[in-house]
């Protein structure tokens, strides 16, 4: 176990290595330098580029990039909010603390909810209320986020003014409603359908029959003995939902108007600041690439039958 | 002799009795003749494996009702515009920030008008920044005849009406002169019957259309860009769905054929871009391809160059991220299944039977892959649509004025509290779109994978 551990977090680190170097790569391969405006003069374009070591050799700069890194130093914003660490403006100004909150109740939710409603559907199969769950799980991952975003914001911010139109630094339990349901009702239909089709999968299974004829409750069957092994694939299915939802925010937070990291990604993108870029790329994809070890890891715990050292077909 | 002999032995049984126990005749165990041989046979008429997944689709009325609603957006998107008179980038001046089905001030005067007259041509319903008709020589065609005729100064705020059984057939009304429909007063213009070679066509309407889904800030028809954006991404879905398709599936099959080191390091490789998460690079392949292709655009004069140019930089870039990201799960899918097949006994027949590396790929993998491909392709356009609109909606994708549903529903959420419907058509059609694709894939794929045959 430890072994397989090790050897997973060695590949995680692997990963965000490379995942910086194509970063640079493509960060560097934009035409043009992040100073240049109409109004500069290519002095002042050199003294600018001089003055944060991008005059230097690529590798230099790639290599200043992983050494500082290593040591926890994410470099200072060029144009954003110029002369700023980049570590204070990612984790001081509150941006991750807040896209981590909404991320993670959005997560909460998906997982609360999705779950339930797929073992409902597979008791309750063939009926209506398996029917009606169907039909607004199928509709409900075919509405991209935005769309529903921006509905559910004109309904209920506007017309009804139940919520507030802008979230802001979500200062209370009403402002996360909106965004949380925009972020998570893909994610919940999605859990709920796989969950569904694995419960019915787990139902015909030979112990579970056993079980019925032994004379347990169904209630019992289902929530103790079915459950847990149809759990399997919604839990390998956590680590894409993570990250969904980290792409998702970047469409909630401009729609929610929330100062958070997503919304700010695609700013410092459009605006080409480099180390702001390269900070929250590696911070986004290592929350990423952190949830997808920690699934593998749960997903190994909670099925005995996959062998960790077997090499997979 | 029989009776004795059955009580000495109590299993004995008297075939007679038995026979009779069981209403059989003796002829009963004779062996059977020819005919009846033949009646026993059961012809079935042999069904290939595409008849019966067709057969198998047929039967899923989810699947078939949501087919036939994916129909009708192709019509909607590919022949619609062609039954509009507007066309998706004109902007009509007077007609701005319109709502569904209403009408101008100066379309209600026109549409009032158009019922008492056989046809018109209305200078207020032209499109672009220039609502009148600057001076110079114009050619109507109308019932066979030619009507050609030249106008000396610019003509605005004016209706040219046609009353062919006139002596007069050309009048020209000033839209001042309209009321209640009727006009008052008129000049009749002078015409010949051949154009001049300069001559501008100008089409006469009998009725002025609506604008379906009402008109956006700078006065064009939002029906008419939810028909093209609808197209755009319909097109982009597809040929990312086809990109994904023709590398996945090689990569996957190579990896798959080869086996051993190939394998490993191939595999590796798809690991590694299946764990990055690849919108964060998507957003910076967008902006980091815009400059290249516009240069790749201007540089080249190949139709090939032309015609990515003619798509756009940022739709090209769509393609690019797909080919370069998102085929993984497709090389995933195909490996796995090469990988299934290799070890059939069949196959080992083949091979033992001599048959070559291009019979066995060409008669056997090919035909038992082509299920998962058909299936995870389909299934790859309403993801490659999600995508398109997810970027366009975040402003990298398609650029005005061309439209995608990702773009209009963008450019809608700007002034959605005060024209809701903006967003309500694209969103509608983009939701539509997805859900009978999705539903769609999932018919093929119950009808093709055999192994939920029950």
């Amino acid at each position: 176990m430890v072994a397989y551990i090790l050897k997973r977090v060695a590949g995680s680190i692997a990963i965000l290595l490379l995942i910086m170097v194509v970063t640079f790569l493509l960060m560097n391969a934009i035409p043009g330098s992040p100073f240049l405006t109409e109004k500069s003069t290519p002095e002042q374009i050199a003294l600018a580029e001089a003055k944060y070591g991008l005059d230097k050799p690529l590798y230099v700069q790639l290599w200043n990039y992983i050494k500082n890194y290593c040591v926890g130093d994410l470099g200072t914003s060029l144009k954003m909010q110029e002369g700023t660490p980049v570590k204070d403006i990612i984790f001081h100004q509150g941006k991750f603390a807040l896209s981590i909150k909404l991320g993670a109740c959005a997560l909460v939710i998906a997982v609360l909810i999705g779950i339930p409603l797929g073992c409902i559907a597979a008791y309750y199969r063939g009926s209506w209320i398996d029917g009606l769950l169907r039909v607004l799980t199928t509709v409900g991952v075919a509405v991209p986020t935005f769309v529903l975003a921006a509905l559910l914001l004109v309904v209920f911010s506007v017309n009804l003014n139940w919520f507030p139109t802008l979230s802001g630094s979500l200062p209370d339990a009403k402002s996360y409603v909106l965004p949380v349901i925009s972020l998570s009702f893909y994610y919940t239909c999605y859990i709920a359908k796989l969950m569904r089709t694995s419960m019915l999968d787990a139902i015909h299974q030979d112990y579970i029959r056993t079980a019925k004829a032994k004379g347990v409750k169904t209630h019992i069957l289902v929530l103790k003995h079915a459950l847990r092994n149809s759990l399997i694939p919604v839990i390998t299915y956590l680590g894409p939902v993570l990250a969904g939802i980290i792409t998702g925010s970047f469409v909630v937070e401009s729609t929610f108007s929330i100062p958070g990291l997503g919304k700010y990604f695609v700013q410092c993108v459009l605006s080409r600041d480099y180390p702001v870029i390269m900070a929250t790329t590696v911070v986004l994809s290592a929350l990423v690439i952190f949830m997808m070890l920690i699934v593998d890891i749960t997903y190994k715990l909670v099925d005995p039958r996959i062998t960790l050292t077997a090499k997979e077909e | 002799m029989k009776e004795p002999f059955a009580k000495l032995s109590p299993f004995h049984v008297n075939p007679d009795s038995i026979l009779e126990t069981f209403g059989l005749k003796e002829d009963d165990f004779a062996s059977a003749s020819g005919e009846e041989k033949e009646s026993m046979v059961e012809m079935h008429k042999s069904i290939s494996y595409w008849q019966d997944a067709l057969r198998r689709f047929r039967a899923n009325t989810v699947s078939m009702v949501a087919l036939f609603v994916f129909l009708l957006c192709l019509v909607f998107a590919f022949i619609g515009p062609m039954l509009i008179p507007y066309d998706y980038s004109e902007q009509y001046r007077s007609s701005q920030k319109l709502g569904p089905m209403e009408y101008s001030k100066n379309e209600e005067t026109i549409r009032a008008l158009s019922k008492n007259v056989e046809a018109f041509y209305a200078t207020g319903l032209r499109p672009g920044s220039l609502t009148a008709l600057s001076k110079g020589n114009y050619v109507i065609s109308y019932k066979g005849k030619t009507y050609a005729f030249t106008l000396e100064k610019a003509l605005d705020k004016s209706v040219i009406v046609m009353q062919s059984d006139a002596e007069d057939p050309l009048r020209l009304v000033k839209e001042s002169n309209i009321k209640d429909g009727v006009y008052t007063d008129y000049t009749a213009i002078a015409y010949t019957e051949t154009a001049a070679e300069d001559a501008t066509v100008l089409k006469l309407r009998t009725y002025v259309f609506p604008h379906v889904f009402g008109t956006d800030s700078q006065g064009r028809d939002i029906m008419a860009r939810t028909m093209y954006g609808a197209r755009v991404s319909i097109i982009i879905g597809v040929v990312a769905a086809l990109i994904v398709l023709v590398i996945g599936s090689l990569y996957g099959a190579i990896s798959g054929l080869c086996g051993g080191p190939v394998d490993f390091v191939m595999m590796r490789i798809v690991e590694l871009i299946y764990s990055i998460p690849e919108v964060l690079i998507v957003l910076l392949l967008q902006v980091v391809l815009k400059d290249p292709l516009q240069a790749w655009f201007q540089s080249g004069t190949s139709g090939f160059v032309k015609a990515m140019s003619d798509l756009g930089a940022g739709i090209v870039s769509i393609f690019i991220t797909f080919a370069v990201l998102y085929w993984v799960t497709m090389a995933r899918i195909i490996r796995g299944q090469v990988l299934q097949l290799k070890k059939q006994e069949y196959v080992t027949a083949a091979t033992a039977l001599g048959a070559s590396n291009t019979r066995i790929i060409a008669k056997h993998l090919l035909p038992n892959c082509i299920g998962p491909l058909v299936i995870t392709t389909c299934l790859q356009i309403p993801s490659a649509i999600f995508l398109e609109s997810f970027l366009s909606f975040l402003g990298l994708g398609v650029s005005a004025p061309m439209a995608s549903l990702g773009s209009l529903c963008s450019d809608a959420l700007e002034t959605i509290t005060l024209y809701p419907y903006r967003l309500v058509f694209p969103a509608v059609i983009l939701t539509i779109i997805v859900l009978t694709l999705n539903l769609v894939g999932d018919g093929l794929r119950d009808a093709l994978d055999p192994r939920l045959k029950k």
